[in-house]
């Protein structure tokens, strides 16, 4: 499973993205817990529910099963045009 | 067409690109968002756009075919930059193509409010003091 961060995301992980090889996250709210344990500074954000989850390049507005071969997105809303 | 890219655009050439392939073509309405010298009150400097690119293809082509379909438009293109734009730098084209004007005035306006809600690009304010994320309001 690939972890994907964009914008000011990249600043709080330190990275811009990480592989989960091994007891991956099986839906959305456990990959928040997940990220919450690794990133505490992320708290607050994923508990304003201001980010943004994409599963394979498509939003996801729900607690969505995963899969190991997933490519998963964690972005703030977009700022584009 | 879609296209995501660093590098300027020439406006004049990519209408006429498409423009080329449609005699049906009685209207072209075309939007170029720029990057403004003030923002928030703040001196911009420059601005460094990040794109998720993949996703940003896939979310503008929906965009695209939505407004194809709603506005019945001959073709339609959309040009978005990423990375280090300065002020006054072209940012993102919009150029919708139909046989009468109000399908293309309404297209833009519908794809542009759109893009800036769902396409997955962020801007970064870099100020003479400091910087900051930017967010979309509207």
């Amino acid at each position: 499973m690939k972890i994907k961060y964009f914008a000011w995301i990249k600043d709080i992980t330190n990275k811009e993205f990480e592989i989960i090889a091994r007891n991956h996250p099986k839906n959305i709210e456990e990959l928040k817990i997940v990220l919450k344990k690794n990133y505490p500074d992320l708290e607050k954000h994923l508990d304003q529910d201001v980010l943004r989850f994409a599963i394979n390049l498509e939003y996801t507005f729900e607690n969505q099963n995963l899969n190991s071969n997933d490519e998963i997105a964690i972005f703030p809303p977009v700022s584009g045009g | 067409m879609i296209k995501i890219q660093k590098k300027d655009f020439n406006i004049e050439q990519e209408i006429k690109l498409l423009k080329d392939k449609y005699s049906n073509v009685g209207a072209v309405i075309s939007f170029i968002g720029f990057v403004r010298d003030i923002n928030n009150k703040k001196d911009v400097k420059y601005i460094e756009l990040e794109v998720y690119e993949k996703m940003a293809i896939k979310e503008l082509s929906k965009i695209k075919d939505n407004a194809v379909k709603k506005f019945d438009l001959v073709d339609c293109l959309i040009v978005h930059r990423y990375g280090r734009l300065d002020v006054n730098d072209r940012i993102v084209l919009v150029v919708c193509f139909s046989e009468h004007r109000n399908n293309s005035f309404e297209a833009c306006k519908f794809i542009m409010d759109y893009l800036k809600k769902d396409v997955p690009f962020w801007k970064k304010e870099i100020y003479f003091k400091g910087s900051d994320w930017l967010e979309n309001t509207n």
